[in-house]
């Protein structure tokens, strides 16, 4: 994960670019793909959207911080985003999030040591009828309990040596 | 036009306008953050609640965001109205913390103002405040975060108004952050401007910090003097010094916002070098004793020599006044050898602008309503820098905007550049006015005739051109222009960027007089033998300073009124000291003959940081002020010419005499100013072009104004001289791939000046074959006067 | 538990997308097949006779919306679906997504040909990733079938149609700020007017609909006004409704149920009733932004007319149920603790105002709230309903105000004993 964006990517959003009367609105578009590659979007991320598109760096900036979901601080190799809106909060959410905290050994808003699990908080993730929720990356994991968090992240873990050992 | 009711009052306003500026206009007081005029309304603060009690619109609005209309009934004062008002502000202070007592903005904040006119005195709200770590934005601005109240004026006026780039709006919710994308000086040439947008202490005057508590400051409305705009300028002075300045508000030219030259160009006046002295041959003198000698002096060389070898030398940084008082000096000798602008291409282009167009030339404020815009070898940034921000608000207005020029135009919007060299423009603006464009290539006939066509099409087309690339004859040509393409319904406008502020005042009373070009011939020829230079430096000024120079060391006496450090002050025989503009009331005349006054901020005197040593109060004591003797310029000539030193009295006479200035006496400072009824003739045609190169074989030079403390009077400015650019030279990629210069190269440039090492710059917008290079003071490129062509040899150098 | 006629949800099974065979199959297309014989003004006049109202949670008539648009104003125009579905407590999109997302791409193509909008986009929020994916796959098997792109069924009409994926911020919701996220400048909200109909996505005549909405409007093509009329139990009202269900209920899933059902065969039919045998207290009839209904309300009609007139808003029928342990004061503060994260930052009222409701609320439900405390509540309610830029702070004052009209002598309670009564009990 050196590279911010493959150079075919950058090439393709130029050419995407290129061809629209209105460069911004791929902003979020590469903001996305340079997180989903990266992990995180650093400044460098905002200067190559900027350079990219053919936009100011204040322009993409602007609309980076403005998202919750676009990383601009270093994250872990999951991000673990949990609901505490009103339907996961009414069946639960605050033990769930008690749980994660003390599996992860981390508060919200941190990372796990080893880089693995940034905690975050999120609204309602639209899965209410299965509450309480938590989205990992952007798979929804519904009707949580301690166990089934457990096995969740147990197997995330096992994912992300596979990935290391790549 | 609607007519609609607030608070009982009946009012009638034109079509557009909202209900908030309905109430303004009758003076009812509605207390609100986001509506500027300048800027519009976006309804974000909630603040300007009016209760809408009848009519179309019912119940509480805001009153910016609500067009009036007829049958509205408004009340400002219904108990639901305050009541949201009381509350808004409650929460834009929620976050604000409590640091008035050490506030830079103390004194001025419209913060504590609406928190007053909106009745919120308790805080209730004690929960935990949002605090943020501030950005370096440079040496301008400081910024202070946690006092943000989030009304997006500063960004509206950064971005939208003035176009820069780099500031922007990040975060969300109660988290909002105004910054740069990463910390650093701010860009824009504009940037001063969100400090008076700010309504409260986030956006400070950096150099101003710390200085004086608001309600010391000494304030008066003035003009600015650093350019021919003519911006309204509010200057404010303490403790002998100007500290500082703010935007004047003129909605016919500037607005309500100014330049970084001008809001940070004020240091001049508190230079530590600025003689403050009279003085004879170096040795300080009493004024009297120096007054004595001037008109002993040349009383003894008129009687030898004859009147006419006296010459007189005006500018454009003088009082009209005072300008006005030289010329009676001369007529009263009997001297005919007067000019007023010793770079003969401004000084012609003044006076030709003048007797061509006379008080019809476009203002600035025409010019943000203009829809079609061409600039004929103008550089607004660096000429008349208010003039790229009118520009951009015609562009926003669907206006477009062609660049036609040697030098690369950058303007805060989207523009057409079309490069030329500047010998052409005069044979392109004669093509236009008549249609014929036979003399061009096919290339360039395409270029030029749709253009032809587009100025044919719009319907409030306005020419703009500059003094120093144009010249006498360029700005001929562009007025004929004007003429020929104007039609009956509707005109085509005209504005000339000219040398200084008062250089429209100058020409006036040039009006068909010798050129300074004349006057260096006749001190060569050693028929003028003495020269009385009024705020003017020919040594530096003149288009050729060489010759100037040359020709100057034969005069037997100089004299030399001046308020800087300048060469001829230093040089002269009789030195006068003179005040600052914020140290007097006079008035200049802008580009388009506007007449404007300016009235002092504070006496002349050394600063009391000089006097004080750093220490306050000041240890040693003396009978009079320190540094006090500089006298206003119209002072000094109306005692050389033994009048009364009462400005009052002086204007009545020139108005008395000379119709033009007829209005003098209804001037009043802070306004819009007046447009003077202008007859004058047109002056003789230049005995001498523009120098131009020898076409030896090395390369051309032009020179040119550089960006915004390469200024004389900001050069002497500490804000701004900390920005001035290391010397450079701008080049087109293939004349300087011709030259094996790439972007970033040192190079050595040669002139007859002298060597200079320089930064090789490119620009595809530049004309090929061309060496650009600034006018930058204290260095080898002090001598290039802008307009002129000189011949150079650019040289790679070694990386160190 | 009734078995009431299943439109939107007729090929829904759990865990699978219907693919565009089964689509054809259960009638899809007919709709788009049936516009198209008609002129564009004739679909929207159909649409608009239907009695449809938009699904996304302000119930505006959709064929009154469409018929403000300027179809036959010349150059670009944009037909945008919002699918920003983030209002706590909705989910009914995605589960329509999930299910059969040829309704959506068949509904656009339909709406797209009524308002003469080439182009159109469908933004979708950033958790809904399993949804983008489908609609996706939907758009590409409705192009290779010749449902989109150039010349649709030959009528000689193009669409196109993209997926914008969003980035998180339920303010995009908003229809503008939605228009904003789609250019790519800062989602805050726009001034109306002007209208999206008038000047909309890149300054252009823009209609923004509800996923639903656009998914019910085939329906309607194929099977006309009076069947629509007649799937309501409100005969006033028409068609049927995503019920999303959640909270403190045994069963908590979506369902498609007719306008006008009772909240009570809601809660006690298909809700299952409320967990583990309680009472029920109350519950958001319709998202996080409409206001509580109680016990008495069990009977009322759940509808856009009869749920305005208890002072309470049908909103998106994401319908959350609270039991009789519930702390109302900790619901509303969970609620406007949402609302008060997820403002734009544009206006003082939303901005600071929810942040000032926030702290009021966490000093009265942890008990260090004062009688005082609880009139500034009011008053701050007062000055932020109705004061705003956009919709945002308006619906968050929803749950404030049901809060403070219904359930007062909670707060009182609270600020008496100094702490929450509920604490112990709730679970």
């Amino acid at each position: 994960m050196t590279e911010l964006l493959p150079q075919e990517q950058i090439d393709s959003f130029k050419a995407r670019a290129a061809a629209i009367a209105h460069p911004h609105e791929l902003i979020v578009d590469l903001l996305r793909a340079i997180q989903a590659h990266y992990g995180w979007v650093p400044d460098d991320g905002v200067l190559l959207t900027a350079a990219t598109l053919g936009v100011l760096p204040i322009e993409v900036e602007e609309v980076a911080t403005f998202y919750d979901k676009i990383f601009r601080r270093t994250v872990g190799r999951r991000v673990i985003h949990v609901c505490d809106s009103i339907c996961c909060w009414s069946i639960g959410a605050e033990m769930i999030l008690a749980h994660l905290q003390q599996s992860l050994g981390i508060g919200l808003g941190e990372t796990t040591a080893d880089g693995a699990f940034t905690l975050l908080p999120t609204c309602c993730l639209g899965a209410c009828g299965d509450a309480p929720a938590m989205m990992i990356g952007l798979t929804t994991h519904g009707r949580l309990t301690p166990e089934k968090i457990d096995e969740t992240l147990q197997r995330e873990r096992a994912a992300i040596a596979a990935e290391v050992a790549k | 036009m609607p007519k609609l009711t607030i608070d009982n009052l009946e009012v009638t306003v034109p079509e557009g306008t909202n209900v908030l500026e309905a109430a303004c206009a009758l003076d009812i007081a509605i207390p609100h953050f986001c509506y500027h005029e300048a800027l519009g309304a976006v309804g974000s603060c909630r603040l300007c609640a009016m209760m809408f009690t009848d009519g179309p619109v019912k119940g509480l609005q805001m009153a910016c965001m609500v067009k009036a209309q007829d049958g509205m009934v408004v009340s400002s004062t219904h108990p639901d109205a305050m009541e949201l008002r009381e509350h808004v502000i409650e929460w834009a202070m929620t976050n604000h913390p409590h640091d008035c007592p050490v506030c830079d903005e103390g004194g001025e904040c419209q913060l504590q103002e609406m928190t007053v006119a909106g009745g919120h005195s308790k805080r209730r709200f004690r929960g935990k405040k949002a605090t943020f770590t501030n950005q370096d934005l440079g040496p301008f601005i400081q910024q202070e975060m946690n006092r943000c109240i989030t009304c997006y004026r500063c960004v509206r006026t950064y971005r939208d108004y003035c176009g820069g780039t780099d500031y922007g709006v990040l975060g969300s919710r109660n988290r909002i952050f105004y910054g740069r994308f990463q910390e650093g000086k701010l860009e824009s040439p504009f940037s001063g401007n969100i400090i008076d947008a700010c309504p409260t202490g986030v956006l400070t005057s950096k150099p101003f910090r710390f200085k004086t508590r608001l309600w010391d400051l000494q304030e008066a409305p003035s003009i600015c003097p650093h350019c021919s705009l003519g911006c309204a300028i509010v200057p404010g002075g303490r403790y002998r010094e100007v500290q500082r300045v703010r935007a004047g508000i003129n909605r016919e030219t500037n607005g309500f916002f100014i330049c970084d030259r001008g809001r940070f160009g004020y240091d001049h006046v508190n230079h530590p070098e600025r003689p403050r002295q009279p003085r004879i041959g170096g040795q300080p003198v009493a004024l009297e004793t120096a007054l004595d000698a001037v008109r002993d002096r040349i009383a003894v060389l008129v009687e030898a020599h004859g009147p006419n070898s006296i010459a007189f030398l005006g500018s454009s940084r003088a009082s009209l006044e005072a300008n006005a008082l030289l010329r009676d000096w001369a007529s009263a000798y009997g001297s005919e050898q007067l000019a007023y602008e010793a770079h003969q291409g401004r000084d012609y282009a003044a006076r030709t602008l003048a007797a061509r167009v006379g008080g019809h030339a476009c203002s600035l404020g025409d010019l943000r309503q203009s829809d079609l815009i061409i600039l004929f070898g103008a550089d607004p940034l660096a000429e008349g820098p208010m003039l790229a921000v009118a520009i951009r608000q015609a562009v926003r207005g669907g206006a477009k905007v062609v660049t036609i020029d040697p030098r690369p135009v950058e303007l805060p919007c989207t523009t057409l550049h079309i490069p030329l060299p500047a010998s052409r423009l005069p044979e392109l603006l004669a093509a236009l006015g008549s249609g014929d464009l036979s003399a061009f290539d096919a290339q360039e006939r395409a270029t030029f005739a749709p253009l032809l066509d587009q100025i044919k099409a719009a319907r409030r087309p306005a020419m703009v051109g500059g003094a120093d690339l144009l010249g006498g004859q360029g700005i001929a040509a562009l007025c004929s222009a004007a003429a020929d393409l104007s039609t009956a319904s509707r005109a085509v406008g005209v504005m000339a960027l000219l040398g200084g502020p008062n250089s429209y005042g100058g020409a006036l009373l040039a009006g068909d007089g010798p050129g300074f070009d004349t006057l260096l011939d006749a001190i060569q020829e050693r028929t003028v033998r003495a020269l009385v230079c009024l705020e003017s430096d020919p040594f530096c000024e003149a288009l050729d300073p060489a010759r100037a120079q040359a020709a100057l060391g034969h005069l037997e006496l100089l004299v030399c009124i001046d308020s800087t450090p300048s060469l001829a002050a230093q040089r002269a025989d009789i030195f006068l000291p003179s005040r600052a503009n914020a140290e007097m009331s006079g008035s200049y005349i802008n580009n388009e003959g506007r007449l404007q006054e300016f009235l002092p901020v504070i006496d002349p005197g050394l600063p009391i940081k000089v006097t004080g040593a750093g220490d306050h109060p000041p240890r040693e004591f003396f009978q009079t002020t320190p540094g006090s003797a500089p006298a206003a310029d119209w002072w000094l000539l109306a005692k050389l010419l033994e009048r009364a030193t009462i400005l009052a009295e002086l204007r009545k006479t020139m108005a008395k005499y000379d119709e033009r200035f007829s209005m003098l006496s209804f001037l009043a400072a802070g306004t819009t100013g007046l447009r003077l009824p202008v007859k004058v003739a047109l002056p003789p045609v230049a005995d001498r072009g523009l120098p131009h190169a020898d076409g030896s074989d090395n390369q051309t030079l032009l020179a040119t104004t550089g960006p915004l403390g390469s200024h004389w009077l900001a050069h002497l400015s500490a804000p701004l001289a900390a920005t001035e650019p290391q010397p450079y030279v701008c080049l087109h990629p293939d004349f300087a791939a011709a030259l094996g210069l790439a972007s970033g190269d040192r190079a050595r440039l040669t002139t007859r000046f002298g060597h200079c090492h320089v930064e090789v710059r490119l620009s595809a917008q530049m004309v090929s074959g061309l060496v650009l290079a600034p006018q930058l003071w204290d260095t080898a490129l002090e001598g290039l006067a802008p307009g002129s062509l000189h011949d150079c040899r650019l040289e790679k150098e070694a990386r160190a | 538990m009734n078995a009431y006629p299943q439109i939107l949800f007729k090929n829904r099974r759990p865990g699978e997308t219907v693919l565009l065979a089964e689509y054809e199959k259960s009638g899809g297309y007919q709709g788009l097949r049936a516009a198209l014989q008609m002129t564009p003004r004739e679909v929207c006049e159909l649409v608009k006779g239907s009695g449809l109202r938009g699904r996304g949670g302000a119930g505006f008539p959709t064929g009154i919306k469409w018929s403000f648009f300027p179809a036959e104003q010349p150059g670009d125009k944009y037909l945008v679906c919002n699918g920003d579905e983030m209002e706590p407590g909705t989910y009914k999109d995605r589960q329509l997504l999930l299910a059969d997302p040829h309704q959506l791409v068949e509904g656009m193509a339909i709406a797209a040909y009524a308002l003469q909008t080439g182009i159109g986009y469908i933004f979708l929020r950033y958790a809904y990733e399993d949804c983008s994916q489908r609609v996706e796959r939907a758009i590409e098997e409705a192009l290779a079938a010749g449902y989109l792109g150039k010349n649709i069924l030959g009528s000689g009409f193009d669409v196109e149609l993209h997926v914008h994926r969003s980035a998180g911020r339920y303010i995009l919701g908003e229809e503008t700020s939605l228009l904003n996220g789609l250019e790519g400048r800062r989602p805050n909200p726009r001034s109306k007017p002007p209208f999206p109909a008038q000047r909309g996505l890149f300054g252009r005549p823009t209609n923004v609909n509800n996923v639903e909405t656009l998914a019910t409007v085939p329906h309607i093509l194929t099977n006309g006004q009076l069947w629509f009329h007649e799937l309501a139990l409100n005969p006033e009202s028409a068609g049927t409704k995503l019920f999303g269900l959640s909270g403190h209920l045994n069963r908590t899933e979506c369902f498609e149920l007719p306008l006008g059902i009772t909240l009570r065969e809601v809660v006690e039919d298909f809700g299952g009733g409320v967990r583990g045998g309680k009472k029920f207290k109350a519950c958001l009839p319709g998202g996080a932004s409409t206001p509580y209904l109680t016990a008495e309300h069990m009977d009322l009609m759940m509808d856009f007319a009869p749920l305005e007139e208890v002072k309470s808003r049908l909103g998106t029928a994401g319908v959350t149920v609270f039991d009789e342990n519930t702390c109302m004061l900790a619901v509303t503060r969970n609620l406007n603790q949402f609302f008060a994260r997820e403002s734009c930052g544009w206006c003082t009222p939303c901005r600071d105002g929810l942040a000032t409701i926030s702290w009021l609320l966490d000093r009265l439900e942890f008990g260090q709230g004062t009688e005082a405390d609880l009139a500034m509540l009011k008053d701050q309610v007062r000055n932020i309903k109705g004061r705003s830029f956009c919709a945002l702070a308006e619906g968050a004052m929803g749950p404030v105000e049901a809060l403070l009209r219904l359930f007062e002598d909670e707060i009182i309670d609270h600020i008496k004993r100094g702490g929450c009564p509920f604490s112990k009990r709730s679970g």
